[in-house]
């Protein structure tokens, strides 16, 4: 097996809990991931930044097949492997992939249903019927989640009634009641004020003790401060992948150094 | 005191200005047209409906108009001129009181008695082509909201669905009568001589030997005008829907039918249901369509009131429970009156008076107040339901 994992010093031992292996991945004719490889660290918080549409996203959506959704969007080589086993192998069931690698999105979309459903849909749909593990789950999951103490006297009002900031971490209370192993995290900040996103980074650093979280962001300062690991992508292909106190410090390739400089052209 | 100064903001041609205000009356003008004349048909519709539905004394409604069946109204006349308006059993009566003082009897048809009968068939064939059409339009609308992918099929169907919506509703009511009076599929033991193909199934006979006249033909013709409408307005409510809930569904691991069932109707829902009341208000109004496949000038029983064949004293109750399935089934077999069909009768098919349009008038009236109710009905919901589900 080819596994080039660039400046994998040392950091971690334990077998990557995603691995991407010379992955290439295309729009129709558009190809927007090249020959990507990188293995992502088990139980660490790994950070992928980079330019606007230098496919950062699309890796991550690679990670749970979400790209399945848009036609003509297709794997044209190499691997991704979630525990060891290729996704991409048509006998993967992709209810059990995504409950196994969840995901949270940019904008905090809570159903509108009560904020107890809402936790509970990722149990319901996976056949869950029992009252007492439904609500078992949803009570840690929201206690995961740092909500519990807020919201236990309300679980059954509206989750839309909530503010952004509770909204997003009810997003990841409904995303890892099924007790996910990867945790895919899609710019989760972005619409949140400073206040509402340092909770929520609060909230990654408790949970990457039980998963390993993947968070795609912007925000650079903010990659420094959550992630164990970075990488960096530029137009469809990986530049540097490296502990983020190296990368931030001392990162090995110009194209790094430049964009995290700021005088990235 | 300064010298005044040239307008260095004067117009460049003159007129301008009242070209600018002779448009704006003439689109105000056009826009006061269509209001005045909405008012003008429900305000003449009202008063010459009114003297059919209303009373002068409590309840202040003609509850006679409501719970009886149409029938034959005798106006007697006597030599001084008054004017007794009976029904066909009263006639009698009334001429032998009267005596010598007897001077004409006229009658007219359909005029006297209630709109009962003509109600309840509409409403039967509302219930079976809102049922019908429902089924059949938010199956589709989901099928195109959410499965099917761009493409010449796609635009196909989109092409069918804007067809069918111009299509006059006089060839709906052909369609019907091909398709559903005289061509449906039914079971029975011994298939018509017009059967057009009878397959037999051994313990009975598959026969394309239509459904006859009745609400279900009815109902299903209906149902066809009805679909257009439902299938884009539910398309739209279902795309509608922000994509995050299916992008999270589905990153939850749910498959795409339990995405639509548990994130994507349910939000839909209101936008459906409004929809289907303004799918009733138009199957409630069409004529055309119902005038070969269901509806009849008149007919004197309800489409329950049916002789059956009385059980014996010891009968098992399930025997009566057969019938009683066999009764209700009954009514969706049953030729009915309805109302748009009952007021073109009364406006075309017996000699106009004064009595023969006021029962016509009535009829409308009860009719637009019918669909006001609805589509009132659906405005409410929309609003009830818009609140409880923002996002």
């Amino acid at each position: 097996m080819v596994t080039t994992t660039p400046s994998s010093n040392g950091v971690h031992h334990t077998s990557p809990a995603v691995q991407v292996i010379g992955l290439d991945f295309c729009y129709d004719a558009n190809r927007v991931l090249q020959d990507i490889h990188l293995a992502v660290p088990s139980q660490r918080i790994t950070a992928l930044i980079g330019p606007s549409g230098c496919g950062k996203s699309t890796l991550l959506r690679c990670m749970n097949r979400m790209n399945d959704r848009f036609t003509g969007a297709r794997v044209t080589r190499g691997e991704v492997r979630v525990k060891g086993k290729n996704i991409q192998d048509p006998d993967v069931d992709l209810t059990q992939l995504r409950k196994q690698v969840g995901m949270v999105f940019q904008k905090p979309n809570p159903f509108p249903k009560s904020i107890y459903e809402n936790v509970a849909y990722g149990l319901r749909i996976h056949g869950e019927k029992n009252k007492g593990d439904l609500d078992d789950a949803v009570e840690q999951a929201l206690r995961r989640a740092a909500l519990w103490d807020e919201l236990k006297d309300r679980l059954h009002t509206a989750a839309l009634a909530l503010s952004s900031g509770q909204q997003q971490r009810l997003c990841i209370a409904r995303t890892i009641v099924t007790q996910p192993e990867v945790l895919l995290m899609d710019e989760p900040c972005s619409a949140l004020d400073p206040i509402a996103t340092l909770r929520i980074e609060e909230l990654m650093h408790q949970l990457s003790s039980h998963c390993t979280i993947i968070i795609v962001t912007h925000n650079m300062q903010q990659a420094a401060r959550v992630s164990d690991h970075t990488a960096f992508l530029r137009r469809g292909r990986l530049i540097e992948f490296a502990p983020t106190s190296d990368i931030f410090t001392r990162p090995q390739e110009k194209p790094t150094e430049a964009y995290l400089r700021g005088t990235f052209v | 005191m300064s010298t005044p100064i040239e307008n260095p903001f004067a117009a460049k041609e003159r007129g301008g200005r009242r070209r600018e205000s002779i448009v704006r009356w003439m689109l105000r003008a056009g826009s006061f047209l269509i209001v005045f004349a909405v008012t003008a048909v429900v305000l003449h519709i009202g008063y010459c409906g009114a003297p059919a539905i209303l009373r002068s004394e409590w309840p202040f409604v003609n509850t006679r108009y409501f719970s009886e069946l149409p029938s034959t109204l005798h106006v007697i006349e006597s030599t001084n001129g008054m004017r007794i308006e009976t029904g066909a059993e009263d006639a009698g009566a009334v001429k032998q009181r009267l005596g010598h003082s007897f001077s004409s009897e006229t009658t007219i048809s359909y005029a006297g008695g209630g709109i009962l009968g003509p109600l309840v068939g509409t409403a039967l064939l509302v219930l079976v082509s809102v049922g019908v059409a429902m089924l059949l339009g938010v199956s589709c609308a989901v099928y195109l909201s959410e499965y099917a992918k761009e493409g010449r099929f796609m635009e196909a169907v989109r092409l069918a669905i804007l067809n069918l919506a111009g299509v006059p509703s006089v060839v709906y009511g052909l369609f019907g009568l091909g398709a559903f009076v005289l061509t449906a599929p039914r079971f029975v033991t011994v298939p018509s001589e017009h059967s057009v193909l009878a397959i037999p199934l051994g313990f009975t006979t598959l026969s394309f030997e239509g459904w006859d006249t009745c609400v279900l033909s009815g109902g299903f013709t209906l149902a066809f005008v009805i679909l257009p409408v439902i299938i884009t307005a539910s398309e739209q409510c279902l795309r509608a829907v922000p994509n995050g809930f299916r992008e999270t569904s589905a990153a939850l691991g749910a498959t795409r039918w339990q995405t639509i069932r548990r994130c994507v109707l349910p939000f839909a829902a209101p936008g459906i249901l409004t929809s289907s009341i303004l799918g009733i208000a138009r199957a409630a109004g069409e004529t055309a369509p119902i005038m070969f496949t269901a509806a009849l000038a008149f007919k004197d029983k309800l489409p329950w009131q049916k002789e059956l064949t009385a059980l014996p004293a010891d009968a098992s109750i399930f025997a009566h429970w057969e019938q009683s399935v066999q009764r209700f089934l009954g009514i969706f077999t049953e030729s009915v009156q309805a109302l748009p069909y009952h007021i073109y009768t009364l406006a075309t098919k017996i000699p106009q008076n004064e009595y023969s349009e006021r029962a016509q008038y009535g009829a409308v009236l009860v009719s637009l107040i019918l669909v006001a109710v609805l589509s009132a009905f659906s405005i409410w919901l929309r609003i009830r339901l818009r609140k409880k589900y923002q996002w």
